[in-house]
């Protein structure tokens, strides 16, 4: 049982990698905490539960389709709300005020659209197989999942070290008013960024159904705290962090419900107060945050 | 002896005419207020929403008939709606069963779906003397000896639900059982019970463990379900729970002789559409209406004629929360052509008066003196593939059995 724990864990924990990495991105970029990035993965499992219901359109093809929709999401989103919030004197402030009434109105408009019921994209997407690693069966599409997120960490690793808007990115969480005065275009780049954000959380809303379950309008709540959580263990900022924070909280959540289930729910924010009080910059962070 | 004859008619005006305006001198109300709460949002939306839709289906009803005969005034008078949105939180259901009762002066207070939302109502209710109509929060724990203002309607009290299970269990002769539960006050004391009458009868509960309401995944503790090797494994939990945790077991390849989730039987539509038919394919459930069809009722409609009309109000089939929630419509009419008196207490004497005698499309109405109910059975049912269809057989008790279980499960 503690060997398929920790394969669980490991399976489990890089999936909530993906689901954090886009909250981290664009703190990283822009220093705001999108409140609303939970109704995003929503938004994303809404997508796909559409398109595999109405078209047929499989999950893996779905990421295609909603790298489209979310970039253009994105960049309307960045330059509706993100500008002028950065005038203001108090910029992190007023974006949680500011990315609460949208995940508010998020919700809402899906339940006003679509009503309240569960949704679900069946397990049997990818075949009823299952596959095994030393000796311990797995749902096939946890083994479909897992490599997803690998790549898209690798994805986000690449554009981040192997590109110019990658480099400039970088460039813009070190300092954004050099990156200003270094030439750097930071409105468009940063919209970049923050689409990048919300692609990835709707690629983690794709693949929910086969991790946590059905799809419903007030699950983004939820995941907002739980990928706050583990981007705070990897490091606030560091979006590579949060597949360490994401590790650390799948392996810890499938340990608890092995061996003291009913306290599993405490988790998040057990690990949260740890994180602050013995190493608040998080695990790989070099510093404390000073924004 | 004069002035003793005019003490004595004097006493008895005085007598009549305080009697009568105890009743009657109160005005009479152009409307009758039932203040009630709903989710839109958060876990419970989807039950609430049918809940609360089942009731304004009664009061749309009744209104469009004059309203409800009131006994006490011995006139028909219109009913009014007061809802408000909790967002299935318990901190915003306090505060709105709250200016129900104290702004809004609600007559009739009926709790939200489920019993987390009704928790904070029976303390209220209790506190401010109001007689609060639960519909389905089947907490245990609501119904004490001190508590005259709490009556639950369209459910048993959840610590009975698993009397016929334990029974069929007990029956079957299956030995080895895995319970695991969601910690609310609903599934925790649906599991005490059932431990507690298996473990009496003898038979091995290999795994027993509370899980959070809010899990949705269940595949790490499927498998160490798996490794106690157990014949049956219950699970009582939420809707959403009940769909992770037959998802994952469906992905997972594990097999067990006899599987059983609570909400299939109440919420079948949702449960086929996230799980689909294999997923529910011989697994066990406790049916209730529409799935259980009582039509030889006498009160009300019985469930072939309120499936017709609630279609054509909704657009929609209806499910087992919308026969609740019309249910506890039906529940307060007849208190009210019931009660003598236009009080609290006299609507909890009237429902003592005809429960047991009154049968709907939910089944006997019944409570006990603590106000919980304690008439209607929930049988055990079991869905199989028939012709490539899924199908659901009542496999216990037997008066109620359409077939024999399958068991162990293909």
């Amino acid at each position: 049982m503690f060997e398929y724990t920790v394969l669980a864990g490991i399976m489990y924990g890089l999936y909530f990698g993906l689901v954090g990495i886009g909250l981290n991105l664009i703190f990283g970029v822009m220093r705001m905490i999108n409140l609303a990035h939970g109704d995003f993965i929503m938004l994303g499992a809404f997508l796909a539960y559409w398109l595999f219901h109405l078209f047929g359109i499989n999950p893996l093809i779905a990421i295609a389709i909603s790298c489209v929709v979310f970039l253009f999401l994105g960049i309307a989103f960045y330059y509706i709300f993100v500008p002028r919030l950065l005038q203001s004197k108090d910029p992190e402030m007023l974006s949680f005020i500011l990315f609460f009434g949208l995940s508010q109105v998020i919700e809402a408009i899906i339940i006003l659209s679509f009503g309240n019921n569960q949704r679900s994209v069946p397990s049997s997407t990818f075949g009823h197989s299952t596959f095994s690693i030393l000796g311990n069966r797995f749902p096939i599409s946890w083994l479909i999942v897992t490599i997803v997120a690998i790549l898209v960490f690798i994805a986000v690793y690449w554009y981040f070290y192997h590109t110019k808007l990658g480099y400039a990115t970088r460039a813009i969480m070190a300092s954004r008013d050099e990156s200003l005065v270094s030439g750097i275009n930071v409105n468009r780049v940063s919209a970049f960024a923050f689409s990048i954000g919300l692609i990835l959380a709707s690629i983690a809303g794709i693949f929910s159904f086969f991790m946590i379950g059905a799809a419903y309008p007030s699950m983004g709540t939820n995941l907002t705290v739980i990928s706050f959580a583990i981007i705070v263990l990897g490091a606030l900022g560091n979006p590579m962090g949060t597949i360490i924070g994401g590790l650390i909280y799948g392996l810890a959540i499938m340990f608890m419900q092995t061996y003291l289930s009913s306290w599993s729910n405490l988790l998040p924010y057990l690990l949260l107060i740890a994180i602050m009080l013995f190493k608040p910059e998080g695990l790989i962070g070099k510093t404390v945050r000073s924004a | 002896m004069f002035k003793l004859r005019s003490l004595f008619f004097s006493s008895l005006m005085f007598i009549l005419i305080f009697s009568a305006t105890s009743t009657f001198g109160k005005s009479i109300p152009s409307v009758i207020k039932i203040g009630t709460l709903y989710a839109s949002t958060g876990p419970f939306a989807k039950a609430s929403e049918s809940q609360f839709k089942g009731l304004k289906f009664w009061v749309h009803n009744v209104n469009s008939k004059g309203g409800v005969f009131v006994k006490a005034f011995k006139k028909k008078i219109p009913i009014k709606l007061v809802a408000y949105n909790d967002q299935s939180s318990t901190a915003t259901a306090a505060a709105m069963y709250n200016q129900l009762i104290t702004q809004d002066h609600a007559n009739i207070l009926v709790a939200d779906f489920g019993s987390v939302l009704t928790s904070v109502a029976v303390p209220l209710a209790k506190e401010h003397r109001r007689l609060l109509f639960d519909v389905t929060g089947t907490g245990a724990k609501f119904f004490t000896p001190d508590n005259p203002y709490v009556v639950l309607t369209s459910l048993p009290t959840s610590g009975r639900w698993p009397y016929t299970l334990a029974d069929f269990i007990i029956k079957h002769k299956i030995n080895k059982i895995a319970i695991i539960y969601s910690s609310n006050d609903f599934d925790q004391s649906q599991a005490i019970t059932l431990h507690n009458k298996l473990r009496k009868a003898g038979v091995d509960i290999v795994y027993y463990n509370a899980v959070p309401s809010s899990t949705s995944n269940y595949a790490v503790l499927l498998h160490s379900i798996k490794a106690k090797n157990p014949n049956a494994v219950i699970e009582f939990g939420y809707p959403n729970n009940d769909i992770a945790f037959l998802q994952n077991l469906g992905s997972s390849g594990l097999k067990f002789n006899m599987v059983f989730t609570v909400f299939p039987g109440q919420l079948f539509k949702l449960l086929k559409s996230n799980v689909g038919e294999q997923g529910l394919a011989y697994t066990y459930t406790y049916p209730t209406p529409p799935l259980l069809r009582y039509n030889k009722v006498n009160l009300g409609v019985g469930i072939d004629e309120f499936e017709l009309a609630f279609k054509a109000y909704s657009g929609k089939s209806p499910n087992f929360l919308n026969v609740a929630g019309y249910n506890v419509g039906l529940i307060i009419k007849k208190t009210l052509e019931t009660a003598n008196r236009y009080n609290q207490l006299s609507f909890r004497r009237a429902i003592g008066k005809f429960s047991g005698k009154v049968f709907t499309l939910n089944g006997l109405f019944m409570v006990n003196k603590k106000g919980a109910q304690i008439g209607e059975i929930l049988p055990i049912a079991q869905f199989v593939m028939k012709d490539s269809k899924l199908k659901m057989n009542i496999v216990y008790p037997e008066k109620m059995k359409t077939a024999d279980a399958v068991y162990p499960a293909p």
